[in-house]
């Protein structure tokens, strides 16, 4: 095998491709999912957790208050985000419809400490953001009154939980383990499929043009235009890769071990390479060799995460800057695979390129 | 009937040949591969998903609290004594001595404190439900009822929160007639042991694999509209990504073929063949396309029988499987190469995915929720009815866009189009000229505008979906914009197409009658398709505008005229590059006039 020959292979695909300028089409495919996902991160905040919300707005939201006097209506009212207003039911229902006010509380003449429970009634407006967002100023207000009068019935409680005092947070996102532990490895992986996909296409146009004689008819050996066509596949893994954690650093994601996460990308992305190429070198047609690969990759993807520190939980501690030695270890392995089946592969392929070069 | 007859022999003849390549080799690998895909599935659903694992570092001393927090995979919890752990504080997230925690000032830190008073809270229940007296350990229910509004579509369209400030303290008072409510009970009607079944319910579920599939049991919801104060916030809606990808996987697979069978056809001329049969361009299409359209519809039908829901939910799915099929013969028909049938693809299915994912996570909150068909799937789920308005509304723009699409398609099905090596932009614009007529010019314009319609509707919800929550200025500019180029663009690619065609045809008056008929076809269509869907939300809104006087469209028409003009000329004078130039002319003067119009600005 001769690097100058596999490095002709690579030029050549690649040339390939940026003469069809559709690696454009995965750029702005980055650039899309990169934008809409810090949108998204600002929508849902501001949905889910009206303290992110309030940096925005000065909004009061106005809530009607009806029934009997409780210590509840005291507590709604130390909220300042909130203006309570004494009202009947019935003019506060109509307001509510007119959007005069966000909810109206209905609070029944029910004792603290009596044997029943207190049963109030909440009246929101149904599919509303603003609803929502109520929902949850008001739900801190109820949870601090279920407290008071847990407190009143306290003696008739068997078993009170170990107590735990957990400090209000502040600013904490929920949207954290949704971005480095979902987001994240799902977007840096995605490169290594794609390029996976890749070179399926790569390999199979060759037989289906028929331009594999030609290919083989020069002094470049099968199995040199083989690993040309890897290589072709391997390089754009990190080059992608890193434009999406570039683009989230961008949006103001702190990404920690950018390095190391390339690296196990690359590595990741070698062994679906290699798996690719075994599927394609098989089928030598494109419909078949797709099918067959994109079903084994979702067992191979669903089974690797069920695994304890699996390539993707890695990656989401290596953004975390929460992954111990244990990362090492695990890279070592699949650098041993990859190496086991690029020698078999390499057999595989210099064998099944030279013989009857019809689709199977 | 020879018509039908031609698109059934096609389709047995598209069965025979990928059962005949398929059916050997590839037959049992598959069926193996699905094998191995439901034992892997058992085993994940058993072991969990360890994908978040140990992300967040706690410390403490207490042998307690380490057994309290272990079933939660994130925390990786140390036990020490409290002097190891004080040396390592910048080592954790979180430390815990004597009951009280000490959150580490770092957003992991804010993450983790978050996630373990989430955890609690669900030990907390989990203790309160055992107690013989319930109602000391859950003194308070809250009955939620929800109130139906007149809902300002037009508001929210524009990304406005809708909120009646009341002047400063004032009671508020309605305007309305005050209809008379019955007070509600002060009993809550059910009984303790019912009220501790559905807490036991909800708080079991717990486990690794339910943090994602909660939107399946509805949230254990089951009685209705009691809560206790936890249960009140509403749910987090990723769950929704699992429902995704289980229902559109398949169909993006299926979808995949039928691209495939297309582009193979183009490879090696294959297809001319089948193109010398007597049967029509649109037989040859809808024969192929048959197949995987009944395959893709048993396969929904299927999933969801699997997952016990209503059979409804694949009325939904019809028209987006339909514009998924027209979308993969486009791109089977103008791709050159496969890597460029699996960029376009890609591209294509995430665009694709978004537009149904992004606004389904709304399902329960907004109404912009119901531009995907996906959401009434959430809403069949969870048990909501949904009425054929909502169905109207969510799936209109997928019927008629893949009703183009296909006619697209079939105009395109001739040898010199199929086999024709030019790059993507230019085949495209080939193709839509080949829609256009130059013996109809301005009728086929028009026409080609007014269908143009369902599209530029799609991109520019998706706009809306992108910006409507961000905060006001923003939001609001960003849409303007944006949308003031989707349509520039639209409107563009008629006009462009055919001067690209015919350049000499092209002369100054009729550039003028062009720009005519395109702006005229593009108003036609918005406003038609607007009266159809959006009016049906918005109930009078949208109608008012478009029925009260004449002299409001006036407005609009002169704008697109005068920006279809400004491109035409662009074109005709200055190319490829007049064009570029000529679009953001359009796009600045439409910007200018929605400034000036809808927000009052300059004046």
């Amino acid at each position: 095998m001769k690097a100058k020959n596999i490095g002709l292979v690579m030029k050549k695909d690649l040339k390939g491709l940026g003469h069809e300028r559709t690696i454009l089409l995965a750029i702005l495919l980055q650039l899309f999912i990169a934008l809409f996902s810090s949108f998204l991160m600002v929508g849902l905040t501001s949905m889910y957790d009206p303290s992110a919300l309030s940096k925005y707005s000065t909004t009061h939201y106005h809530i009607g208050y009806s029934g009997n006097d409780s210590d509840l209506r005291d507590l709604l009212a130390s909220d300042t985000s909130l203006r309570v207003y004494d009202m009947e039911l019935a003019p506060a229902l109509q307001s509510l419809k007119e959007r005069k006010l966000a909810a109206v509380v209905y609070v029944p003449d029910t004792k603290p400490d009596a044997v029943d429970p207190v049963k109030i009634t909440l009246y929101t407006i149904k599919n509303d953001l603003q609803a929502a967002v109520v929902d949850v100023k008001l739900k801190e207000q109820f949870v601090k009154y279920e407290g008071e009068l847990r407190q009143v019935r306290a003696e008739r409680i068997d078993e009170e939980p170990i107590p735990l005092d957990i400090p209000k947070s502040t600013g904490g996102s929920d949207f954290y383990e949704f971005v480095y532990g979902l987001l994240i490895p799902l977007l840096v992986i995605m490169p290594a499929i794609i390029s996976s996909a890749l070179v399926i296409d790569l390999i199979t146009e060759e037989y289906q043009n028929n331009t594999l004689e030609t290919l083989l008819s020069t002094p470049i050996r099968a199995n040199e235009i083989f690993w040309g066509k890897v290589a072709a596949a391997l390089v754009l893994v990190p080059l992608q890769a890193g434009i999406w954690l570039f683009l989230l650093m961008l949006n103001g994601i702190t990404i920690v071990n950018a390095p190391q996460i390339l690296a196990y990308v690359s590595i990741v992305a070698m062994l679906l390479i290699l798996v690719a190429s075994i599927t394609a070198l098989y089928y030598r047609e494109r419909t078949a060799a797709q099918f067959v690969y994109s079903t084994a990759i979702v067992v191979l993807m669903l089974f690797s995460l069920a695994l304890a520190d699996n390539p993707m939980n890695l990656i989401a501690k290596l953004a975390t800057g929460s992954a111990g030695t244990e990362q090492w270890l695990v890279l070592g392995l699949i650098i041993a695979v990859v190496m086991i089946l690029s020698v078999l592969t390499n057999r595989y392929a210099s064998k099944s390129m030279r013989i009857n070069q019809a689709p199977r | 009937m020879g018509y039908s007859r031609d698109i059934l022999t096609i389709s047995k003849w598209e069965v025979k040949r990928s059962v005949g390549t398929m059916g050997k080799n590839v037959l049992p690998v598959a069926l193996i591969l699905i094998l191995l895909l439901i034992v892997v599935t058992g085993f994940t659903a058993k072991s969990g998903l360890h994908l978040q694992d140990g992300i967040y570092k706690v410390g403490t001393n207490d042998p307690e609290i380490q057994l309290l927090f272990s079933g939660d995979a994130r925390f990786s919890v140390d036990l020490a004594d409290t002097g190891t752990i004080q040396r390592n504080q910048d080592f954790y997230d979180l430390v815990i001595f004597n009951r009280v925690v000490w959150v580490h000032d770092t957003d992991r830190g804010k993450a983790a404190a978050k996630t373990m008073e989430r955890d609690y809270t669900k030990y907390r229940s989990n203790v309160y439900n055992q107690q013989s007296d319930l109602f000391a350990a859950y003194p308070l229910w809250i009955d939620v009822q929800y109130v139906k509004s007149e809902l300002d579509f037009a508001a929210t369209q524009s990304g406005q929160q809708i909120s009646v400030r009341p002047r400063s303290n004032q009671l508020p008072t309605p305007t309305g007639p005050v209809e008379p409510v019955v007070l509600p009970e002060a009993s809550i009607g059910i009984s303790a042991e019912e009220l501790r079944a559905n807490l036991q319910q909800s708080s079991s579920q717990n486990s690794q694999i339910s943090r994602y599939t909660d939107m399946f049991s509805g949230s254990g919801n089951a009685l209705g509209t009691y809560k206790t104060p936890d249960q009140l916030s509403p749910p987090l809606p990723f769950d929704s990504i699992i429902l995704v990808f289980l229902f559109i996987f398949p169909l993006y697979f299926m979808s995949q073929f039928y691209m495939m069978s297309i582009m193979n056809e183009r490879v090696g001329r294959r297809g001319e063949l089948l193109l010398s049969t007597p049967a029509r361009p649109s037989a040859i299409i809808l024969g192929k396309a048959l197949p995987y359209f009944v395959g893709m519809v048993g396969i929904s039908a299927l999933l969801t029988l699997w997952i016990k829901a209503s059979p409804l939910i694949v009325l939904p799915l019809i028209p987006v499987i339909l514009f998924f099929l027209s979308v993969a013969l486009l791109i089977g028909m103008i791709s050159r190469s496969f890597k460029e049938l699996s960029f376009i693809s890609i591209f294509f299915s995430t665009i694709a995915t978004s537009y149904l994912f992004f606004p389904s996570i709304f399902a329960n909150i907004h109404v912009v929720s119901l531009i995907s068909p996906l959401t009434l799937i959430v809403l069949t789920l969870q048990g909501t009815a949904i009425t054929a308005t909502d169905y109207l509304y969510s799936t209109s723009l997928f019927w008629l866009s893949a009703a183009v699409l296909f006619y697209v398609g079939v105009v395109n099905f001739r040898e010199e189009r199929l086999f024709s090596q030019s790059d993507l932009f230019a085949k495209t614009s080939d193709f839509i000229a080949s829609t256009l007529s130059l013996k109809r010019p301005y009728l086929s314009l028009f026409l080609f505008n007014a269908f143009l319609i369902p599209f530029v509707f799609m991109v520019q919800l998706m706009l809306l979906v992108l910006f409507f929550n961000l905060p006001m200025p923003l939001s609001l500019i960003l849409l303007l914009v944006g949308a003031a180029f989707v349509e520039e663009i639209a409107k563009s690619l008629g006009l462009y197409s055919l001067i690209r065609k015919a350049p000499s045809f092209f002369t100054w008056p009729v550039i003028v009658g062009a720009s005519f008929v395109t702006a005229l076809g593009f108003l036609f269509g918005e406003k038609l398709l607007l009266f159809v869907t959006l009016s049906q939300i918005t109930e009078s809104v949208f109608g008012s505008i478009l029925f009260t006087s004449i002299g409001v469209l006036w407005m609009p028409f002169l704008l697109h005229f005068s920006c279809v003009l400004i491109v035409a000329a662009a074109i005709k004078k200055g190319g490829e590059i007049g064009y570029g130039i000529g679009l953001l002319a359009a796009v600045a003067v439409h910007c200018l006039y929605n400034m000036y119009l809808i927000l009052g600005w300059f004046s």
